[in-house]
């Protein structure tokens, strides 16, 4: 701008000079000083637009235009700080929220995986044969890796993950961390390295190499103080000792339990890594369908080349266990993400539409705001302005109201994004990758710009078109309105209404789906229910030491004040599916297909059962006497399944794999627990006593008489007396674990549901402003019909019936819309239909009264005009 | 063309421009101040003219118009085709009146 200024500077002196040059002249011909000076002033002509002509020659006159018309916009601002503060303020919020949604749906789904080349990433999925009748795919089987890594050509490379823990005692208190046991190429495939130390080599899968563990940056940091001589200290991990190799970037950011796919393993970040390998001589001949394995493809194959050699290497392994699982080989970043794909795009979608709603709404403001100025453009034109001219300069008014609001936005979605990933439930992948970055700029600039037209197209369009004469000829903005100007502003009516329709709707069919989770017939109960997870990972535990630490465990729990019933069980109901295993009874009649049943395996205690509330439906719980018996009890629904309309108890049943013997005998019948979440059908449940299986992992179940907190203190002493180096995990009530399994579900409810109430406010108030200013010019009008002897009723009913017809068309729309768009949502949605006329009925009553509301308090304005004022107002 | 044709004699500044294709053409031309300065600075912007802040003879400021090389080649241009033009119309003109 400096520059420019010194050019017209020295325009001017030009002029001047060549204006002093014609005075002395004259002067020398002899005219008198002030006649030189007229004349030449004369003979110059206009001095002005001289000027002007010659400053266009410069090439950035565009530029000093729209630095003039970012002047000019700025100073109508400020005469209007009411509309600019909230034109401001809507879009930032506006702008924010979809800036701060973009920031996850980027980090989450666009963002590439912070590994080398990840597109050439797969994971490896077991997929059941159709007899399973069951959806989705499991963990591949342990027993077949070798043969793969050893053969498969189309893989660059192939490596096998396994979820544990270990528990690490002798620093500090003991604790248990999630570990991943991964074969020696892991890290190869995925094209990371250790930042310090190095990475496993092939003979560190076995032993006596095998005891070599690699921290993750965390953990590093946490508990050794991030201290760079770490390698080669030994660390005691489920009671032997390992030896730190190496520390793995604090940017390795790996999928956590079922982003790896389900059953993949708890939805936990693993903190420290060994390697290891499958001990085939422990395993069952058909081996155990328990691993992750991670392909790095040859460079340009796709899944499809990979998954038919990995299928055809392990042809004759099945065709020996007469297995027929087939292969699936799915991308890395969209097996991640798979399960919030939709669920994201869903919000964006639904706040591009709020978004649009404060576009509108700002529109509308200036488009009355242009109908109030309809003479300045009338002058701007007879002066000579270009319609082009108006058309540019209310449209960079709009770009700038937009560019502060997009900058307000930032700012907020600098902080909503934090608030989100905070807020964000465990198991949104990659949600700790999230931030502001290019793409995210670029996304903004791009949504400001489009904000942008939005606002100021019909505007600048409407001023544009301004006839200089008519505009300048109608003596003020009071008089009635053209036809076509009214019907713009209803159809906006009608299109915020439309689409808030749709985002209410969406919103209102996910909370009544939650709603009805939270219906959900359980089959236990929560109430002064307390857990505690415990692992027997050391080596003394090795032989029955699992067994008889149970056994003289649960009676000293059962012993604290306040605990009525104390249990114990493999794994907690919501905790997910795991000990899965086909179903079968020989007492069951023959089944019309060869469909094979899948259920889910619990060890438990006699207790487990009173403690966790789970009801007795037919028979008897396990109790001392199932110890070492081949005695079950099993839910409803898999008795039903097996005998359906006969009693379950004395028949026997047992599991396809290692897991139960087939002829186990039927003791009792309990209700169905579920595993999965409360919005998923309970898995068929076969609940044996502990003593048959030694478990590893075990969770304990109190039942108190009173607020089950007021125990964890006894609970950890009794535990720690009994094995001082038992790792405690955080103690959660029932209630608690519920509240995590419904944390997705509630995030997602409540953003939608935040949004619909946003998109409902902010359409009321678009169709209250938009009434309001019909009122407001037809003041006169209804002054004279009122004289003329119009009730106060007829005025009211009149602006009522042009009012609400844009919100009855735009609801019907939005109707229209939602039926179609809530297809999307199906996945979604528990327990009604994507269809819910309760719902539907809800949103329209809810729309229509809004639309009511709004157009009420305008009309009860008119009513109560005094026809003498309205009148004279002119 | 005619101010170009000026310029090829000596550096100038407007006013002189104007004086000198005025006097040159025996008041015949006159150009237009309105024109002029437009002129001047799209020349300057075509890269045919330089201009540069000097001294008059009566020690007044003026911006000096000068002739660059790019403008020579230009004037030169205009020149051949302006006498292209010329001896056409000459020549219909002779002929028309033949």
């Amino acid at each position: 701008m400096k520059f420019l200024r010194r050019k017209n500077d020295e325009l001017d002196e030009e002029i001047r000079f060549h204006m002093n040059m014609a005075e002395q002249e004259r002067i020398a011909r002899g005219e008198t000083p002030e006649e030189a000076r007229r004349n030449a002033r004369r003979e110059f002509g206009n001095e002005l637009l001289t000027k002007e002509v010659t400053r266009q020659m410069w090439t950035w006159v565009w530029l000093e235009r729209f630095a003039q018309d970012i002047r000019y916009a700025f100073r109508q601002m400020k005469a209007n700080p009411g509309f600019t503060a909230t034109a401001i303020l809507t879009l930032g919020l506006g702008l924010g929220a979809i800036t701060a949604m973009f920031s996850i749906v980027n980090g989450v789904l666009l963002e590439p995986l912070g590994f080398t080349k990840p597109g050439e990433l797969f994971v490896v999925r077991a997929v059941p044969p159709p007899q399973f009748k069951i959806a989705g795919d499991f963990p591949v089987n342990g027993r077949i890796f070798h043969e793969w890594r050893d053969k498969c050509q189309s893989c660059e490379n192939i490596a096998l993950a396994h979820f544990d823990y270990l528990t690490m005692v002798g620093l500090g208190q003991p604790e248990k961390l999630p570990a991943l046991s991964v074969s020696y190429n892991f890290f190869r495939t995925l094209g990371v390295q250790p930042v310090l130390g190095r990475d496993f080599l092939r003979d560190e899968e076995h032993p006596p190499l095998g005891d070599k563990v690699i921290l993750t940056d965390q953990l590093w940091r946490t508990r050794f103080a991030a201290d760079p001589q770490v390698m080669g200290r030994k660390l005691q991990l489920n009671g032997e000792t390992y030896t730190v190799i190496g520390v793995m970037p604090p940017t390795l950011h790996l999928p956590q339990g079922e982003q790896w796919g389900a059953l993949a393993g708890p939805p936990v970040a693993p903190l420290i890594f060994k390697a290891f390998h499958v001990d085939l001589s422990k395993q069952p001949s058909n081996g155990e369908m328990n691993y992750v394995a991670l392909v790095r493809g040859k460079p340009g194959l796709g899944a499809r080349p990979i998954s038919d050699e990995l299928k055809t290497i392990i042809t004759p392994f099945q065709v020996q266990n007469h297995t027929n699982f087939s292969i699936g080989v799915f991308p890395l970043a969209r097996q991640m993400t798979r399960n919030a794909r939709s669920a994201l795009w869903f919000l964006l979608a639904t706040v591009a539409a709020v978004l649009l709603i404060v576009c509108i709404n700002v529109g509308n403001l200036m488009l009355v705001r242009a109908s109030s100025r309809t003479r300045e453009a009338g002058i701007r034109i007879a002066l000579g302005a270009g319609r082009g001219g108006i058309f540019g300069l209310v449209l960079r008014e709009a770009l700038v109201l937009v560019t502060l609001g997009g900058m307000l936005g930032l700012l907020l979605a600098q902080l909503g994004v934090r608030l989100l990933v905070l807020a964000a439930p465990p198991g949104v992948p990659r949600i700790d990758e999230v931030h502001i970055d290019w793409r995210v700029m670029a996304f903004a600039g791009a949504a400001v710009l489009l904000a942008t037209l939005v606002c100021g197209l019909l505007p600048a369009w409407r001023l544009s078109r301004t006839e200089p004469q008519e505009s300048l000829k109608a003596a003020s903005s009071n008089s009635t309105a053209t036809g076509s100007k009214l019907r713009i502003r209803e159809i906006l009516a009608g299109l915020e209404v439309a689409l808030s329709t749709i985002v209410l709707i969406a919103g209102g069919l996910l909370l009544m789906s939650f709603l009805r989770v939270l219906k959900v017939e359980r089959g236990f109960e929560t109430v002064h229910v307390i857990t505690q997870d415990v692992s027997f990972l050391a080596p003394k535990y090795a032989k029955d030491g699992r067994r008889y630490f149970v056994e003289d465990i649960i009676p000293k729990l059962a012993q604290i004040p306040g605990v009525e019933v104390a249990g114990g069980t493999t794994l907690l109901p919501l905790r997910g599916e795991d000990w899965l295993d086909g179903l079968e009874s020989p007492d069951a009649p023959p089944k019309a297909d060869d469909e094979i049943l899948i259920a889910n395996f619990r060890f438990v205690t006699p207790g487990y059962f009173q403690a966790m509330g789970i009801r007795l439906i037919e028979g008897r719980f396990l109790d001392a006497s199932d110890k070492n018996q081949f005695r079950v009890v099993i839910s409803e629904s898999a008795a039903k399944r097996l005998w359906p309309g006969r009693s379950a108890l004395g028949r026997r049943v047992g599991g396809t794999g290692a897991m139960t013997e087939i002829s186990t005998e039927v003791v009792g019948v309990v209700s169905d627990v579920p595993a999965g979440g409360l919005d998923k059908t309970p898995p068929y449940t076969i609940y044996e006593h502990y003593w048959r299986m030694q478990p590893i992992n075990m969770s304990f179940v109190l039942r108190t008489r009173a607020e089950p907190e007021a125990v964890i203190g006894s609970l950890h002493r009794v535990l720690r007396d009994a094995d001082p180096e038992m790792a405690l995990p955080a103690t959660q009530t029932m209630d608690q674990i519920i509240e995590e399994s419904l944390a997705v579900r509630r995030f997602q409810m409540e953003l939608a549901g935040g949004f619909a109430i946003a998109a409902l406010l902010l359409a009321s108030l678009g169709i209250y402003g938009i009434i309001s200013f019909g009122v407001a010019r037809r003041i006169s009008e209804i002054g004279i019909r009122m004289a003329l002897g119009a009730k106060s009723d007829q005025v009211v009913g009149m602006i009522l019936k042009q009012g609400m017809l844009p919100v009855i068309v735009g609801l019907v729309a939005g109707l229209a819309g939602a039926w179609f768009a809530a297809r999307l949502l199906a996945t979604q949605l528990f327990g009604i239909t994507v269809h819910d006329p309760i719902t539907i009925g809800i949103v329209t009553v809810m729309l229509a009264l809004a639309g009511l509301a709004s157009c009420w308090i305008p009309a009860r304005r008119a009513a109560r005009i005094d026809p003498l004022r309205a009148l004279r107002f002119e | 063309m005619l101010i170009l044709r000026v310029l090829y004699l000596r550096p100038q500044h407007g006013y002189g421009i104007a004086q000198s294709i005025r006097t040159a053409s025996s008041d015949v031309l006159q150009v237009e101040t309105g024109s002029l300065y437009p002129a001047l600075h799209r020349l300057e912007k075509q890269g045919w003219v330089k201009a540069e802040w000097k001294n008059t003879e009566n020690n007044q400021r003026a911006k000096f118009y000068s002739l660059t090389a790019a403008g020579k080649k230009q004037l030169k241009r205009e020149e051949d085709r302006w006498n292209l033009m010329s001896s056409a119309i000459q020549g219909l003109m002779s002929g028309g009146n033949a």
